[in-house]
């Protein structure tokens, strides 16, 4: 994986992951399914990319977790954001949103 | 408790995540049922649906690194960030910086110091393999003692079975002669399998062993070996030294090797610079009533100091037996010691036994100090982060976790101790240097290896994180408890319920307590170089003379002594001049047995008699006073023998009798032993005399009884010592040095001390803990008046609304200033009667470093409480002049 390409997943990830939070408490397998079903299946998340960023960004202050039961009392982490989190969120869609007008208009001028 | 949950995570943090590791596990296995549910519903079957979410997942383990990786990662990140914020912070204020720097480096630093004597005088072991197995065999009465005689060493290396072997040690000074030239220097005997149960290697040449510990010696005299300081200081490490000649004591003997670097001997703390075999000095019949050997030992296999002390207990009454026939004329006296057995791990150490409970008391001393460091640079950082709650506030609405204002706050106190350490470090190295120098008797100082090493780094660094966490916890609590919307609010208001009310009190009894050890300690100093030792120290000189080189037999030099003693009394500036047996004030041991026949035959009789030869002019050259009867006079050289009693003495022998012209009785039959009056001594002395009591042993101990004898012709060894008073000491040791000279060419040249010097050097324990507990005691309270008055003058900021408000509704000035005034004081009293409580207990542990002087002194307890109130108030007049100056008007106006 080239390196800019790992700043931008990174990046998005974190981003999809804010927003699937953003209606309420989720565990891993929860998030994951979420981010397949708002993108519509584009973004599959391995657990291998999803608890390192889930860890990063509790470890950041955005999230925080607590342990809980799966609707099959499964024992289970449940993430939600914290205070911190949501203006995260709000920052990045606002970033995200700057960033993909100006590449839409940086392919528009070349088209 | 949320402190308790966020020091938790902070140091699950520190010790690499163990418990986070298995939530991580718990969360990924969580993942992959859930998953194998999922699959499930969509028709899998069980085993399959397992097998297939395992896939998806791609391996626990590599999940789980990724995931720790991450996290540190992270964690990393920001921990870089709010280190390079807080030192920022640190040096946007130089000020605040530098002051609580310094109070930690001065806390840490002090510890430091006073660790790295402990560790060189308590802790640290003789550098031979395997220290933790040799064991010291004591022969002692309570905690005096005095080592052991050849027979008994001999008879108990013959009935020790829990050692292999035993060896015996003493400490001497030899007069060396090489090509003419005599010169005093410090040495030890050791028999001959000493090396070997040593398992000690020489650095150069070779060692001795058992068949080279014999009378005479090789063919080339005795072997000797050098110390590897010596070697390198007089010897610049000169390989070639070996096969050297020497004479030693007017004895032969050659240089064989040098030993190894860092072995200064088995008596800790002494600087060896030549070790001889035993048979040297040794002869079993000569030495029978000399107890000069420390005897140590190797335990086998499996044994321990609980078997070599069971064992000894068991065999004791036949190794006295065994060692029997050559002490049955010390009778009583032998009969109060006993054999018994401790570690050996450190050696003989006179500094050990001298400082063990000094430096016990340093240590909770130096401790308490370390805490008023802790609390005062508290103080000045609970003022930074009220000072800073506007930005507290401002971080925390923008989103910062709690967690991370309570880890900011405490990343730059760890930077202000980490700076306090590395200071701490350096002042400590200087601090245990100086003190080294202080404990250093007249002479060299001891050979203590003061340089920080691995166990005092690991020691002072361990108190850092301790000071660091004491000093950093509440204020980060403090920092982290902010709620964004009341910040400012909070910023202004939390003066009043300040931390400051718990921690001046507690100030101030750490420093009414370092105070009353301080003051305690001064007193008894100043009762001890004060009191009435017996004798006149100021203006008078001892000389050691050392004759042996030129008498090598040790022949008696009772004529040379007297011919010293009056050529030293004849030259201009000396009032009088004298030889003695043995020295005052040097904490040696001497006794003899006498008794005294009282009417009707009542026996009076002492083993433990301080018997001291001396030539006529004694009483006016020591300056010890008669109190009755006549000093000597030069007939009583050839006289009928007489002799002068102390007073205790006087009393012990005579009760209320007239001692004048009694007789005293030595040696032979005792007649109390046998319940007969008949008198069977071999000496009878005439008491004319009764002098002044003297501390003689020390001035730290009772007077012991004294009988004065006049030499005569067979009475001196070839040591003894010459006390003259006159007007100037320096003119006084060139006179003895030059007479000395003349009459023994050959021998060495004696060492000279003015009686100031040997008293200094006598109390330099003493003096040395009243110094080091009088700079505590100073710092503690100016650190405590620093507390204080900050406290205060803060206090009087924030109240000053308040302040004015009183004025405004017709408080009077006087009345702003007493409201000050009652709140520092309110502090004061609290912290003073805490203090006393713990001065109490403190200084009980002070009990036998005091002399006349009782740890409870309630003059000086008195004493102290009211300096520390004086102090206090002073340091509360500046705030309250302040609270009294508020002018109204604008105090209404201020925000």
């Amino acid at each position: 994986m080239a390196p800019d390409q790992t700043n931008l997943l990174q990046g998005t990830l974190d981003m999809m992951i804010l927003k699937s939070l953003s209606t309420g408490e989720m565990h891993g397998l929860g998030i994951s399914r979420r981010i397949e079903q708002i993108t519509r299946g584009t973004f599959q998340v391995k657990p291998g990319s999803l608890f390192p960023a889930l860890h990063r960004m509790e470890e950041e202050g955005w999230l925080a977790s607590s342990w809980g039961e799966s609707e099959n009392n499964r024992r289970a982490k449940y993430y939600r954001l914290t205070k911190t989190g949501r203006r995260q969120l709000d920052t990045e869609t606002e970033r995200w949103g700057k960033i993909s007008l100006a590449i839409a208009r940086a392919l528009e001028a070349e088209g | 408790m949320a402190i308790l949950a966020r020091l938790k995570s902070l140091i699950r943090n520190f010790l690499g995540q163990r418990r986070s590791d298995e939530d991580i596990d718990a969360e990924v296995r969580g993942y992959a049922e859930i998953l194998a549910e999922e699959k499930m519903r969509e028709g899998m079957k069980p085993d399959e649906a397992r097998r297939a979410a395992r896939i998806e997942l791609g391996g626990v383990e590599q999940v789980k690194e990724q995931v720790r990786e991450a996290r540190t990662g992270a964690w990393l990140d920001s921990l870089l960030q709010d280190v390079r914020y807080g030192a920022r912070m640190l040096r946007k204020n130089p000020g605040f910086t530098a002051i609580t720097v310094l109070t930690l480096a001065l806390g840490i630093g002090a510890n430091a110091a006073i660790f790295t004597l402990t560790y060189a005088v308590i802790l640290k072991s003789l550098p031979v393999p395997n220290p933790q197995q040799l064991v010291r065999y004591t022969f002692r009465n309570g905690d005096q003692d005095i080592g052991f005689s050849g027979p008994l060493y001999e008879s108990l290396r013959k009935q020790e079975t829990t050692s292999e072997d035993l060896l015996a040690w003493t400490s001497a000074d030899f007069a060396v002669s090489e090509n003419g030239a005599t010169q005093k220097v410090r040495g030890a005997l050791m028999s001959g399998n000493g090396f070997r149960i040593l398992e000690l290697q020489p650095f150069l040449g070779r060692s001795f062993s058992e068949a080279d510990d014999v009378q005479g010696g090789g063919q080339n005299g005795y072997q000797a070996l050098l110390g590897y300081t010596c070697w390198k200081e007089h010897f610049q490490a000169n390989p070639n030294v070996i096969g050297r000649h020497l004479a030693i004591q007017g004895k032969s003997a050659t240089i064989v090797g040098v030993l190894p670097e860092g072995f200064e001997g088995l008596v800790a703390g002494q600087r060896v610079d030549v070790v001889l075999p035993l048979a040297l000095d040794y002869s079993t019949e000569q030495q029978g009533g000399a107890f000069w050997l420390t005897v140590m030992g190797r335990l086998k296999p499996g044994e321990s100091f609980q078997t070599a002390a069971a064992n000894l207990k068991a065999t004791e009454p036949a190794v006295r037996e065994g060692a029997g026939s050559s002490h049955a004329f010390l009778g009583g006296f032998f009969s109060v010691f006993h054999i018994g057995v401790e570690s050996g791990r450190s050696g003989l150490s006179l500094l050990k036994i001298r400082y063990s409970r000094p430096l016990i008391v340093l240590e909770i001393l130096v401790g308490l100090l370390l805490l008023l460091c802790c609390a005062n640079a508290s103080l000045l950082v609970l003022a930074r982060v009220s000072g800073r709650m506007r930005e507290f506030a401002v971080r925390s609405a923008l989103g910062a976790p709690r967690q991370r204002l309570f880890r900011q706050v405490l990343i730059e106190i760890s930077l202000l101790s980490i700076c306090g350490l590395a200071a701490g470090i350096v002042f400590g190295w200087g601090g245990a240097k100086f003190l080294v120098s202080m404990l250093a008797a007249i002479g060299q100082p001891p050979p203590l290896d003061v340089t920080p090493q691995t166990t005092i780094l690991a020691f002072t660094a361990a108190i850092t994180v301790l000071a660091t966490l004491a000093v950093g916890t509440w204020p980060a609590v403090r920092a982290s408890r902010i709620v964004p919307l009341l910040g400012l609010k909070q910023a202004a208001g939390m003066q009043r319920k300040s931390v400051g009310a718990w921690i001046v009190p507690a100030q101030v009894a750490v420093s009414v307590t370092l105070l009353a050890a301080a003051s305690l300690l001064a007193a008894s100093f100043g009762h001890l170089l004060f009191e009435n030792a017996g004798f006149r120290p100021h203006g008078a000189v001892l000389a050691e003379i050392d004759l042996s080189a030129t008498k090598p037999t040790g022949v008696v030099s009772t004529a040379d002594a007297q011919k010293i003693a009056e050529a030293v009394g004849r030259v201009p500036g000396v009032d009088a001049a004298a030889a003695m047996s043995w020295p005052p004030i040097h904490d040696w041991f001497s006794a003899g047995h006498y008794f005294s026949l009282g009417p009707n035959g009542v026996v009076h009789t002492d083993m433990t008699v301080w018997p001291e030869t001396v030539t006529p002019d004694y009483f006016a050259a020591m300056g010890t006073p008669i109190l009755q009867g006549r000093p000597f006079s030069r007939a009583d050289v050839t006289g009928d023998q007489v002799c002068i009693l102390s007073a205790s003495a006087a009393r012990y022998f005579f009760p209320n009798e007239e001692p004048i012209g009694r007789f005293l009785y030595t040696g032979g039959a005792d007649p109390a032993a046998d319940g007969k009056t008949k008198i069977a001594a071999d000496a009878t002395f005439r008491v004319i005399a009764v002098a002044a009591d003297a501390h003689f042993r020390s001035l730290r101990e009772e007077s012991p009884r004294m009988v004065y004898n006049v030499a005569r012709k067979e009475d001196f060894n070839s040591e003894f010592f010459i006390v003259a008073r006159g007007s100037s000491a320096g003119a006084m040791s060139g006179a003895i040095r030059e007479v000395a000279r003349q009459i023994a060419p050959d021998a060495a040249q004696p060492n000279v001390f003015t009686f100031d010097q040997l008293v200094a050097s006598h109390l330099s324990r003493e003096r040395m803990l009243m110094g080091l507990s009088g700079c505590f005691a100073g710092i503690a309270l100016l650190l405590t008046v620093m507390g204080l008055y900050g406290l205060l003058t803060r206090s009087v900021v924030v109240r000053t609304k308040e302040i004015g408000l009183r004025l405004a509704l017709g408080a009077r000035p006087r009345d702003a200033l007493a409201l000050v005034l009652r709140q520092g004081l309110r502090l004061v009293v609290v912290g003073a009667i805490i203090g006393l409580a713990a001065a109490l207990a403190v200084t009980r542990l002070l009990g036998s470093l005091l002399f006349g002087v009782s740890a409870t002194n309630p003059l000086i307890l008195a004493g102290v409480v009211a300096v520390l109130f004086s102090v206090a108030l002073a340091a509360s007049c500046i705030p309250a002049w302040r609270a009294a100056r508020i002018d109204p008007m604008e105090a209404l106006r201020y925000e």
